[in-house]
């Protein structure tokens, strides 16, 4: 085993590890971090997305010691204290979420977006939520929300 | 059962010393879009991983009019890189298409082409450009052309101690044109059933120097040489350019797969070369 030092959701964390060990395994059964999913485990399907040092991936197949030292964010670490993300608010007052697999990932990919690019188009939307796969098909409401948080949020001038 | 070691090699070379220490029994780990699937699913199961996402191996130069791209340059910063898309517009272009963003993110080029799938994006677009890989191992290092690079579905030249360190694509000439098309089961996240990637000077009206490069209709991805000679220092006439098409359709070796049939395959092939290059004919 090793020892892997990562920082979750602002919260430092030590933890062991084998060389095997991804790091959806370690967010999930070590640190009961249970928001990213564990789908397809083999990086297609975007419901264990996680930002690592502020870039979205796929937590199913980081090895977890190439994450160590680093920054991870989950969707539990977005919220402030009392007070939804514009995106968490986005998605529910626009129905973006059905059974709600997916919505941990469409949130993370969707700020990953947002992060780079405050004023996507809605195709530019699209693009960026192209690897996370909604099974209900919600595809619509979720774009819907992904461009009211957007405009909630107010793009780069506030515009 | 091992519980299996891991190092983080902090420069190309010594990952090249780790290799060698542990003959054929280390895999090098980058982004882990392809190992750590593999190891998921229990298709493989290393000993011994040397972590090189760490290693220096990531940077996008241009050196004596070529560019050079650092084999552990992850492919949204290809994507990204303004040099690239100045002067190799066809690779980012194939990479635009390639799987999503969160394995773009990680997923590098070098391990694109060190998977050595048929179906690697990244190669279909650096054979089009006539692009060299530079091979480093403890011995030393040699320059292999991308098109004597693979050898089969998943296997390449490369020795077990060697790694891929960069890749250099040369200056294009004035006047070069270029065409790719890419056909997957849908647009995002998919492998390709084909793809299609030109590269031609049609200075003054000729042709010159034209490679024709085809993805996943052949056990490896391939030049399509003898379609490319064809068009040596002729016009591109309808006439020509249909010859062209078949010749390159002849060049292809297809399989059915769950992804298309060899039919299928051979067919898209012709009318991919027919359509790109109909394109670069105004």
């Amino acid at each position: 085993m090793y020892p892997l030092e990562l920082t979750v959701n602002g919260r430092s964390y030590q933890v062991a590890v084998n060389v095997k060990t991804t790091l959806l395994e370690v967010l999930r059964d070590q640190l009961s971090i249970t928001s990213p999913k564990v789908g397809c485990n083999t990086g297609d399907c975007g419901t264990c997305s996680v930002l690592l040092d502020g870039k979205l991936v796929r937590s199913c197949i980081t090895n977890a010691l190439s994450a160590q030292g680093k920054e991870v964010i989950t969707v539990e670490g977005i919220a402030k204290a009392g007070e939804l993300h514009p995106l968490q608010e986005a998605f529910h007052e626009n129905y973006g979420s059905q059974c709600g697999f997916c919505t941990p990932g469409m949130i993370l990919a969707s700020k990953a977006l947002l992060d780079e690019n405050p004023n996507p188009s809605r195709e530019e939307a699209k693009e960026a939520l192209s690897g996370n796969l909604c099974r209900c098909t919600g595809y619509v409401k979720i774009l819907d929300s992904v461009m009211a948080a957007a405009e909630k949020m107010g793009g780069p001038q506030g515009s | 059962m091992t519980e299996g070691q891991f190092f983080k090699a902090a420069s190309p070379q010594e990952a090249c010393d780790l290799l060698a220490q542990y003959d054929g029994k280390a895999r090098l780990l980058a982004g882990g879009t392809d190992l750590m699937v593999a190891m998921n699913l229990r298709q493989q199961s290393p000993e011994v991983l040397i972590y090189i996402g760490d290693s220096d191996l990531n940077y996008i130069k241009e050196e004596g009019g070529d560019l050079v791209i650092g084999a552990g340059t992850t492919l949204s910063e290809v994507l990204n890189s303004d040099i690239i898309k100045k002067s190799a517009p066809l690779l980012v272009k194939a990479v635009s298409q390639m799987a999503s963003v969160a394995i773009r993110n990680v997923g590098t080029i070098g391990g694109n082409l060190a998977n050595a799938s048929p179906a690697a994006d990244s190669a279909t677009a650096l054979l089009a450009l006539n692009a060299t890989l530079k091979l480093v191992s403890k011995g030393g290092e040699r320059l292999v052309p991308v098109d004597q690079f693979f050898t089969g579905p998943g296997e390449s030249v490369l020795g077990p101690g060697e790694i891929i360190q960069e890749i250099l694509i040369p200056a294009q000439v004035n006047g070069t044109k270029w065409g790719y098309h890419k056909i997957g089961k849908r647009k995002a996240q998919s492998l390709s059933i084909v793809s299609v990637a030109i590269c031609c000077s049609l200075e003054g009206g000729t042709c010159k120097d034209a490679r024709i490069a085809l993805g996943a209709v052949a056990p490896t991805p391939i030049l399509a040489s003898v379609a490319a000679e064809l068009l040596e220092g002729k016009a591109l006439s309808e006439g020509l350019i249909d010859e062209t098409a078949k010749a390159a359709a002849n060049a292809t070796s297809p399989v059915d797969d769950v992804r298309g049939s060899a039919w299928y395959r051979r067919r898209a092939s012709e009318a991919l070369v027919r359509k790109l290059l109909a394109q670069m004919s105004v």
